[in-house]
């Protein structure tokens, strides 16, 4: 199901919080919603579900939410691990959510087992630690096996493993054709996680695309060679028209070039190599790149100068 | 439609504390009736005027607590989310928790009658034969009918407070405080006053809803300014809710 995001935008007195966003989120992919903090993607995506009031609307298969005979078959979101009551058991929690669908109690068994927390279904999730009770919001918005699912920072509080299971987890889920929009800030995560991304800065979008492509708007693209010779190799490529943009020891780094360009001067030259590695950036890098001017909140020193204010 | 109601029952009572108020009302009710039957030496107790005890502030105010629950813990816990997650059409959500409300209200006073006719039959020595059963007779007493009315009525009021002020205790207590004490002290400013504030005591909503109670000489008039009241509230609730974020 195609989730069409049409101009969403909202104000929070003097605060411009989204400002027309408008993006699509394609079946059978795993989209990442990025941003830093504060940048909206919270409130888009409460927007998205109606929870929020704004402008603008979002379709999904064509039609708003409430046009759906069963919103639970068509989206099932998870906005935050603490969205339970302390006392009502992590059962009797689904249960209640598996009214709107008529869900039989064999689905809310299954959907406890998958996440699982089959063990501790009939306690009270007040307890529950943060991974616990992510993965009881994650059996809420599956529970009843929606088209599209819409998740804001579901890894946080994971451990490694339970990471991972949420990353196959998604992928499993994707590829059986349905739509998934997840935040997170787990940047390295999401590399591994997304095949598109939507990126937001201070309510705007700053790109929607696949996340190769989002990759390639990098500068800092580069080849990371080794060798025993740094100076011959450095001079060879200087005099073909190269600059350098760090040495450090044995280690040139050389941007925006190819490893075969690099390879074939070293050739030329008769430079022996040790290592030529191409280094592409990482959704971190770029991340970084193209929010840098957008970010909300940041501190007011930077690491280099922590000692001192230590 | 069904699906929500289904969810509002589910709701309700898949927590110890509807549970626990649903007892502590029952209790209340109990006592209220069994104090005049077991500890009163005076005039004998009438059947109806034993039932009316589950009409006693004491009591509605466990029935209020619940009716502020009905929103207090979705805004508390975050889960109004979720509610309006499966249910985006918020009118309807409104509805099925007035109408579960209606329900449950209504279920804890056949109860509590229920209590009270136990204990009264424990005790038939002290029971008047002048007024039986359910007579719908009241002098200065309830009409049987009237009690859980009044009881929903209150609790519409406090579900509406806690929907405008997203808190649970303010939805338990702001009606609390106005009943017992606000309308009280302007009632006796009133009196100071010699009648210039006669026209506030007159449209205070608690005064008017107990004078309604009581079967007072003026009750339609008194009647109809508490609901007047319980519905203004629950209209500015319902408005505050729509338009409100989630």
């Amino acid at each position: 199901m195609r989730v069409e995001v049409q101009g969403i935008d909202k104000h929070f007195r003097k605060v411009h919080a989204v400002r027309e966003l408008s993006f699509t989120v394609e079946p059978g992919r795993v989209t990442g919603f990025l941003g830093p903090n504060g940048s909206g993607k919270s409130t888009s995506m409460r927007l998205m579900l109606g929870l929020d009031k704004g402008k603008g609307q979002t379709l999904f298969d064509g039609k708003q939410l409430t046009d759906h005979k069963s919103v639970t078959r068509v989206v099932g979101a998870h906005l935050d691990a603490k969205f339970f009551h302390p006392k009502r058991t992590a059962y009797a929690h689904l249960r209640m959510l598996a009214s709107e669908s008529r869900i039989s109690k064999a689905r809310v068994n299954e959907v406890l087992q998958l996440v699982g927390l089959e063990s501790v279904a009939k306690k009270r999730p007040g307890g529950f630690s943060l991974g616990m009770g992510q993965r009881l919001g994650l059996a809420g918005a599956i529970l009843a096996d929606p088209q599209v699912l819409i998740l804001d920072e579901p890894a946080n509080g994971l451990d490694p493993q339970s990471i991972q299971w949420m990353r196959d987890f998604l992928r499993f889920y994707a590829s059986l054709g349905r739509t998934v929009l997840v935040s997170s800030h787990l940047l390295s995560e999401m590399q591994l996680l997304a095949d598109d991304v939507v990126v937001i800065a201070r309510g705007s979008l700053i790109a929607s695309e696949s996340m190769s492509a989002f990759l390639a708007r990098s500068t800092g693209s580069s080849v990371k060679v080794r060798t025993n010779n740094v100076r011959g190799l450095a001079e060879a490529l200087q005099s073909e028209g190269l600059s350098l943009s760090v040495t450090h020891g044995e280690e040139l780094r050389i941007p925006n070039v190819t490893t075969d360009i690099v390879g074939e001067i070293a050739f030329r030259y008769s430079v022996p190599l040790l290592e030529l590695t191409a280094e592409t950036a990482s959704l971190e890098s770029v991340f970084l790149e193209l929010t840098e001017s957008g970010q909300e909140y940041r501190t007011g020193v930077s690491t280099p100068h922590l000692g001192g204010a230590l | 439609m069904i699906s929500v109601l289904i969810y509002e029952w589910r709701r309700l009572w898949s927590v110890r504390s509807t549970w626990i108020m649903s007892i502590l009302y029952l209790g209340m009710a109990a006592l209220l009736g069994a104090v005049p039957l077991y500890f009163d030496t005076g005039a004998k107790q009438s059947w109806q005027g034993l039932y009316s005890s589950s009409g006693n502030l004491l009591c509605v105010i466990m029935l209020s607590v619940i009716a502020a629950q009905t929103f207090g813990h979705e805004y508390r816990y975050g889960l109004i989310r979720l509610t309006f997650s499966e249910f985006p059409k918020r009118e309807r959500v409104m509805i099925a928790k007035t109408i579960m409300l209606g329900v449950y209200v209504t279920l804890m006073t056949f109860l509590g009658w229920a209590v009270l006719g136990a204990i009264g039959a424990s005790k038939p020595s002290r029971i008047s034969t002048d007024v039986v059963g359910f007579s719908l007779s009241g002098n200065n007493i309830p009409h049987l009918w009237q009690i859980p009315i009044f009881g929903f009525a209150y609790c519409i009021i406090a579900m509406s407070v806690t929907v405008l002020t997203r808190n649970l205790a303010l939805g338990v207590i702001l009606p609390l405080l106005t009943a017992t004490l606000v309308e009280t002290l302007i009632s006796g400013f009133s009196t100071l006053a010699k009648g210039r504030l006669d026209w506030l005591v007159h449209i205070l909503p608690f005064n008017n809803g107990y004078a309604w109670l009581s079967g007072s000489t003026d009750m339609h008039l008194s009647g109809l300014v508490f609901a007047s009241w319980a519905v203004g509230f629950y209209f500015l609730a319902t408005l505050r809710l729509h338009v409100r974020d989630a």
